[in-house]
């Protein structure tokens, strides 16, 4: 198996052309995402299923091309950037809910934790137990 | 613009103005990026603060300071946030780098994600049942673990308020980095993968760009959680909203 970090770039910059060529894949890989939303009336978003099928595509042909490599290292080294805009609303969304919010603070804050440590033990034992999940060569 | 007012007036109106483009609200959200990255660095890179939520400060305050409205602000940012599909899309590459990871641990994963994925739901709506919130704000803390596409999705079909559903998944995202950061202390656990898989499915993008921080299998095996949990939830909340 080939495996190309894409978080560490080797010459440490990437050819913009070469990127352009890779974000013209995921973007394309986006398009079926959404195409087979809406087509089949999945309540999965096109990303997601974009994702999941640029992952088969790259299991099947067995290798990341440089051009899609680079794209996606740049993208995801500004995933930060795309997130921002959104998490503002959460200064200026105050008081729209008076009346709601000891419940929603509460069981959001209570809830997540629970369901953090949950994820954290179940899935750490279940690893430990069931050390090799393939029964293949590992 | 208008030619009556004096110099002075039009400089002053300025920044609702040029709000009427995209490329103020993406400037500022650049900009907003890179002061957030340098002030993060100064204060030492603290585990218990996830970086977007100064960047996210920065940028707040930038909109208040300017007098923007924040529906305008977001109208531009929207532009910049049409990549947020293909950067979805692009998560695909490093799940594949580490599929060898994901084969190994392919059982506790298939077993782990229906159950962590219903409780994350379930613990939420029970507490804010008990402490009587509506049907509507329980519609809308439901998909709270759900990457925002999806969600946006699942809340049409149950009924949730969209305003407060985006406050639920901020607001689990960020708490999820910090809750990881204290239960993998308390609890001894060093598995990136796990808790990579822990960032995706309880916090969706914002827990896995945490995860991309941490190393580049943690970034994967968050993607996967992210992946799985919304697929799942998409499927399990119409149900259960339904019974």
């Amino acid at each position: 198996m080939r495996v190309t970090s894409v978080i560490h770039f080797k010459d440490g910059r990437a050819p913009l052309m070469s990127i352009l060529r890779g974000f013209l894949i995921l973007v394309l890989f986006f398009l079926l995402g959404e195409s087979l939303r809406l087509v089949f009336l999945v309540p999965v978003s096109g990303g997601i299923l974009g994702l999941m099928m640029l992952t088969l595509y790259l299991m099947v042909t067995g290798g990341v091309s440089k051009p899609v490599a680079s794209a996606s290292q740049a993208l995801i080294s500004v995933l930060i950037l795309l997130i921002m805009p959104g998490l503002t609303e959460i200064f200026f969304i105050s008081g729209k809910f008076t009346g709601q919010w000891l419940a929603v603070s509460v069981s959001l804050l209570v809830g997540t934790f629970l369901s953090v440590v949950t994820t954290l033990v179940l899935l750490n034992v279940l690893a430990r137990k069931l050390p090799s999940g393939s029964n293949n060569h590992e | 613009m208008n030619s009556s007012l004096t110099v002075w007036e039009r400089l002053l109106t300025l920044s609702q103005v040029l709000a009427d483009t995209p490329m103020l609200a993406i400037a500022m959200t650049i900009l907003a990026f890179f002061a957030a990255n340098r002030v993060y660095i100064a204060i030492g890179r603290p585990v218990w603060l996830p970086p977007v939520v100064p960047a996210a400060a920065i940028l707040a305050g930038m909109i208040a300071l300017l007098g923007l409205d924040p529906d305008s602000y977001r109208e531009g940012a929207n532009w910049l946030m049409l990549l947020l599909g293909p950067a979805t899309v692009a998560l695909g590459v490093p799940l594949y780098q580490n599929i060898h990871h994901i084969r190994a641990m392919l059982w506790p994963i298939v077993l782990t994600l229906p159950i962590a994925a219903s409780l994350a739901v379930l613990y939420t709506l029970v507490i804010a049942w008990a402490l009587g919130a509506s049907p509507t704000v329980m519609a809308s803390l439901a998909p709270k673990s759900v990457t925002a596409a999806i969600a946006l999705g699942i809340g049409d079909i149950i009924g949730s308020s969209v305003p407060m559903l985006m406050a639920a998944l901020l607001i689990t995202g960020v708490f999820t980095t910090l809750c990881v950061e204290v239960a993998t202390r308390l609890l001894k656990i060093t598995d990136e993968r796990v808790i990579g898989f822990a960032l995706g499915l309880n916090g969706h993008a914002i827990g896995t760009v945490r995860a991309f921080e941490i190393s580049s299998t943690a970034g994967a095996f968050s993607s996967l959680g992210m992946s799985l949990t919304g697929l799942f939830t998409a499927l399990l909340l119409p149900v259960l909203f339904n019974l």
